[in-house]
């Protein structure tokens, strides 16, 4: 498996999905070898419950993105070698086009098959392409599911998205959700120290937002949605979780239309302190404009908080409107405060809405489930010719 | 849904140029210097985004033989990384 993310070097979901489904392949007794990048404070090998963990060091640097994600690949290929003298790959698992010409190097010189996850794409990241970086990334994306036997992807909505966008056969695209552990939300945690901690008191109603903070997240329509919230439930209190480019434009607004002590940005959080904070929350808000799938969503059902999220790409298709959550216009500030509203408003129809959404994620979203998945897609890509 | 993109300011362009050329940690940490000479820039633009990014916790300093040497913090590496995953 190749990825550029991996714990503690987490940004967005490719870590958390990374760790999830290769942990997941272990328990079901294949072995897996994961090269990824280097972390502060991170070995450049060490075994993750049975996942063998290389991370490799980028000798030389640039200061431009594009020269430099070529470097790294370079040195990746290196590490991907290394690894190949101990064991006999049966397949190359690429996620995004970050660590594509590595695994597409690989592909040809080891000669096995090349499976991608295509977690999201440039074009609908960036809402389009407006500069030639860009242009080569979704270049870089069109060539790696071009080599690629198989392509996974999260959401019929992707799945939509890149046979359109890359004009590929649907046939060779395969949806698989992403998933959760649940047992990491099944805990008493002390709700009220943790909200203390947090300075949310006990007659405030947490409303929560985590990942990253770039503008497909939406979170700007969430904050412009603060006002027309705190004018029906003065007591909302709004907590956001992560790092990101747009985070000093995200907190001018916030000054700027006078919500200051009702927002509060934390910055990155570690993973135990985001599950402990997510229990003690009373909603979790995910206002992306795109979303190739949601994997916060999930955590967000998990633990027993109401959902209210964008009808919008794979959102839509996690949360069954007002049954397991609530969905709302996408970069519509008006019905966000809507969805809001109306969770914060009526407790009943609150844990109505967390117990069908329990039910779901138990039914659907668990690693194994994507573990066996994935490997029915492994053993597609290994018939007939290797690559 | 089309959506009003903010400009990407122009110190986080810097932290990404930083992270690229490798000052990730103390012991890879650049003085101001050979920052200017690897990213093309003016010392003094220099200067200017490092307080920027010092006051936001994305940039360390340690000194080394009296030098101030700069290097990009775990939250400055996320938020580089925010820009392209």
């Amino acid at each position: 498996m190749v990825t550029w993310e991996f714990p503690p070097r987490i940004v967005g979901g490719i870590a958390r999905h990374c760790y999830g489904l290769s942990r997941a392949l272990v328990k079901k007794g294949h072995e897996v070898y994961l090269v990824t990048l280097d972390f502060p404070g991170a070995p450049l090998y060490e075994e993750v419950d049975g996942v063998k963990v290389y991370r490799t060091k980028v000798e030389l640097g640039h200061p431009d993105f594009i020269v430099w994600t070529l470097l790294f690949n370079h040195f990746m290929e290196k590490k991907i070698a290394m690894a190949s003298k101990e064991a006999s790959f049966d397949v190359i698992h690429v996620h995004d086009w970050l660590t594509a010409p590595a695994g597409i190097s690989s592909k040809h010189y080891l000669n096995r098959p090349l499976v991608s996850t295509v977690h999201s794409t440039e074009v609908g990241r960036a809402q389009g392409l407006h500069t030639p970086s860009s242009y080569l990334i979704d270049g870089l994306e069109w060539w790696l599911t071009y080599e690629s036997k198989r392509i996974i992807v999260a959401s019929y909505s992707m799945k939509r998205e890149i046979e359109g966008h890359f004009r590929l056969p649907q046939d060779k695209i395969d949806v698989i959700p992403n998933a959760i552990d649940p047992e990491q939300y099944e805990k008493n945690v002390d709700r009220q120290a943790i909200r203390a901690r947090y300075r949310v008191g006990d007659h405030e109603r947490l409303v929560l937002f985590i990942g990253r903070l770039v503008p497909q997240k939406g979170v700007e329509h969430m904050i412009r949605a603060v006002p027309k919230v705190v004018k029906e439930h003065p007591e909302a209190k709004f907590i956001i979780v992560g790092e990101g480019w747009s985070k000093g434009y995200l907190e001018s607004l916030t000054k700027s239309i006078g919500c200051e002590d009702r927002v509060t940005f934390l910055g990155f959080l570690p993973d135990q302190d985001l599950v402990d904070l997510t229990l003690s929350a009373d909603l979790l808000v995910v206002p992306s404009s795109y979303e190739p799938f949601g994997i916060v969503a999930l955590e967000g059902m998990a633990a027993g908080v109401p959902v209210v999220a964008s009808n919008t790409g794979g959102l839509s298709e996690i949360i069954e409107h007002d049954r397991t959550g609530v969905l709302v216009y996408p970069g519509d500030p008006k019905s966000i405060a809507w969805g809001i509203n109306r969770v914060l408003s009526d407790p009943a129809y609150s844990n109505y809405l967390i117990q069908n959404a329990k039910r779901r994620i138990a039914e659907i979203y668990s690693w194994e489930a994507v573990a066996e998945k994935t490997l029915k897609v492994y053993e597609a890509a290994e018939e007939n010719s290797p690559t | 849904m089309s959506m009003r993109i903010p400009p990407i300011p122009d110190e986080t362009y810097f932290l990404c140029m930083l992270h690229n050329i490798g000052a990730i940690m103390p012991e890879r940490s650049l003085s101001i210097e050979e920052i200017a000479e690897r990213t093309a820039m003016d010392p003094s633009k220099v200067e200017e985004n490092l307080r920027k990014l010092i006051s936001s916790n994305y940039i360390e300093i340690n000194v080394v033989g009296g030098i101030k040497r700069y290097h990009v913090t775990i939250n400055g590496i996320r938020k580089v990384l925010s820009m392209y995953s």
